[in-house]
């Protein structure tokens, strides 16, 4: 019962006017990136972040996961209305969203979306309020090699559930740990990898390259495609958000499957894109009529809605417990903790428990004035995309390039953005994923310093790794993750056999 | 026109070239064992090498699927409308990347809007000086007043008295 007692207190922190207002002004700011081709949930919270430096690390970091809920919302409300997922998480949601919304239900479909959504995000606290204190406790018996191995694990994961090809998976992963040790080394107090470039003494900073690679790249992707808003209009009556929200309850298993999805993506690496493809492919599986999946079935809608977003919160629960990240959303979070002066990890629980509870409280309301204020405001916001790109897209550059020179008021940054948006521009083609890259960037330091850490408790020996049973649980979950993508397709192969000598 | 085969194989070269930098500029910090633990270029020098085997393991399973004869291989990767269209976008951004180094982030914003708006929208004069101005004033305000972050500035505002 200790959790509801911290909770209480963290209700006691969030719940002010200033708070309320960080929130509402997060969630509006949120919605925007997210309906803005170009600019989403990661890109979003690292333009904001250097405005946050000067801020209380509760009231910004309330303002920042403000805006996270924000732009899962909007993303939704693109693909929806136009087709158009702002969000690559929202991806899943054109599928059924889109033809409901043509078929003159918007409102029905855009409803069934924001309020799965919600109950996704809520089951995604609820867990993380049960869960966080113990699974902190847990870690505090962490020591280097632990942590090396969870940090591992967490990169295994990616490896061998992320479907891109590992070899991409690890290209990725790997320039993001070899970006992040560029400047000055911690340990040594040598200055690494500058190759006599001064402007490299700083590092390169993760937020210049998610804005750069999710910004810009994204961008010119939109650009090449062509893109074309065929919008549908959508007035939000009250009385029809009620009406499909009395009908909600009839898809509780749908709601209730999503949201174990999504809180299972989102605590390890999967993510929220992961989840709600799984959750959509689960939901047609299982459906008894799938052939109405993709025509418009609002379960269509629910399933990939809930899962989203419960994996977008249950995201919070590792950054916060163990100080690894579960999205890459969550990963500049974190980065912008670590600026901030606090340690994410399990110190954390211990050290400021009122910045901890304040944001799990704040996650709570943060959510319900997000499907409030989503619900009022999808008229304007779907106005927004009607303004032609041709001027929505240089504004977007222009905010894209000032952010990354605000991060730390460097001319370099500038180019530096220019040069990972090309990087994301042709990872994004070739299906190179990104989220790992910028994972490696924020926690690369820690990794790195785990690693020497063990390496000096055991002289040298990689044995260390395999010392307790503990560390090697973790080391033997990793290594079965790595291993995964090949038995997968060997399995293929023999059942791909085995199906083509029957027939 | 390019082909997806094409593509893969040089963006695998180029992060294949990147690797092996890295894996230069560690040695100059010693890879291996000193008395405080793994010398500094230890693990660079890994992630490096990491990239490298990684980028040859994509030139390997591409070839590989090349001579199997994989159709999505011969897919154009960027076709020449494709291109125009990424290239119109693109080298304004270049140029705005270019004037706000040189004259500052409040020009190059005001210049790359008007461009874009008025050559590449093919709107008046007016909307898109309007837009453009008001833009730029927007950041203004709210960075320089509000948030007290100063832009890069070139020669032309100190003219006007900002």
């Amino acid at each position: 019962m200790d959790n509801i007692a911290n909770l209480m207190h963290g209700f006691s922190v969030a719940l002010t006017t200033h708070h309320l207002l960080l929130m509402m002004a997060g969630v509006l700011l949120g919605v925007l990136v997210g309906v803005l081709p170009g600019l989403g949930a990661p890109n979003g919270v690292s333009l904001l972040l250097p405005l946050t430096f000067s801020m209380d690390p509760v009231s910004a970091i309330i303002l920042l996961t403000s805006l996270y809920w924000g732009a899962l919302f909007g993303g939704s409300t693109t693909s929806i209305l136009f087709n158009i997922p702002g969000e690559p998480s929202s991806v899943a949601t054109t599928f059924d969203g889109h033809p409901m919304a043509k078929q003159g239900k918007a409102t029905e479909a855009l409803s069934f979306a924001f309020l799965s959504a919600g109950f996704g995000a809520l089951a995604g606290v609820i867990l993380i309020t049960l869960l966080s204190g113990w699974v902190a406790k847990f870690a505090l018996r962490f020591s280097s090699p632990e942590y090396f191995a969870v940090y591992f694990m967490t990169f295994a994961s990616f490896i061998g559930l992320g479907g891109a090809s590992p070899f991409k998976t690890v290209v990725s992963m790997a320039i993001g740990f070899a970006l992040a040790t560029i400047g000055m080394d911690s340990v040594s107090g040598n200055v690494r990898l500058t190759f006599e470039f001064d402007v490299l003494l700083a590092g390169v900073s993760f937020l210049i390259a998610v804005i750069g690679l999710f910004g810009i790249g994204e961008l010119l992707l939109t650009m090449e495609e062509g893109l074309k808003f065929e919008g549908v209009a959508a007035k939000v009556r009250i009385s029809d958000v009620l009406r499909t929200a009395a009908k909600l309850p009839r898809y509780w298993l749908a709601l209730l499957r999503s949201a174990l999805i999504g809180i299972w993506m989102g605590i390890t690496p999967g993510g929220p894109t992961a989840a709600s493809f799984m959750s959509y492919a689960m939901a047609k599986r299982s459906s008894r009529n799938p052939a109405k999946f993709g025509k418009g079935e609002p379960e269509g809608v629910i399933a990939p809605e809930t899962a989203d977003h419960a994996a977008g919160s249950a995201a919070m629960l590792p950054m916060l417990a163990l100080g690894i990240p579960g999205s890459a959303t969550a990963a500049v979070m974190m980065g912008g903790l670590m600026i901030w002066g606090l340690n994410p990890g399990p110190t954390l629980f211990t050290d400021r428990p009122d910045f901890v509870w304040g944001l799990i409280a704040s996650m709570y309301l943060g959510n319900v004035v997000a499907v409030v204020v989503v619900l009022a405001t999808v008229p304007l916001f779907a106005s927004i995309l009607r303004i032609p790109f041709s001027i929505i897209g240089p504004i977007i550059v222009v905010i894209c390039f000032i952010g990354a020179f605000t991060a730390a008021s460097k001319e370099f940054d500038i180019w530096l953005a220019l040069v990972f948006g090309l990087v994301g521009y042709l990872f994004k083609k070739l299906d190179y994923p990104i989220a790992p890259l910028v994972l490696a960037m924020v926690i690369g330091d820690k990794a790195e310093d785990a690693f020497r850490q063990s390496m000096i408790f055991s002289q040298g020996s990689l044995s260390i790794f395999w010392s307790n049973p503990l560390v090697s649980t973790l080391m033997a979950i990793g290594l079965a993750l790595l291993v995964m993508p090949v038995i997968g397709s060997l399995a293929r192969r023999l059942r791909g056999t085995k199906a083509a000598g029957t027939v | 026109m390019i082909t997806r085969f094409w593509a893969e194989i040089g963006t695998a070269i180029l992060t294949l070239v990147f690797g092996l930098v890295i894996v230069k500029g560690s040695l100059e910090f010693g890879i291996g064992w000193d008395t405080s633990g793994p010398q500094p270029g230890a693990f660079p020098f890994y992630a490096g090498a990491l990239i490298a085997l990684a980028s040859l393991g994509t030139l390997a399973v591409t070839v590989g699927q090349r001579v199997a004869g994989k159709a999505a291989l011969a897919e154009a990767f960027l076709d020449a409308e494709r291109g125009k269209r990424v290239l119109s976008f693109l080298l304004p951004l270049v140029a705005f990347v270019v004037l706000s180094v040189t004259l500052g982030m409040y020009v190059a914003t005001i210049l790359y809007l008007v461009f874009a708006m008025r050559f590449q929208g093919g709107y008046g004069w007016l909307p898109s000086l309007v837009t453009a101005l008001l833009t730029a004033a927007f950041f203004y305000f709210a960075l320089e007043k509000f948030f007290q972050i100063g832009l890069l500035k070139g020669p032309i505002e100190p003219l006007i008295g900002l």
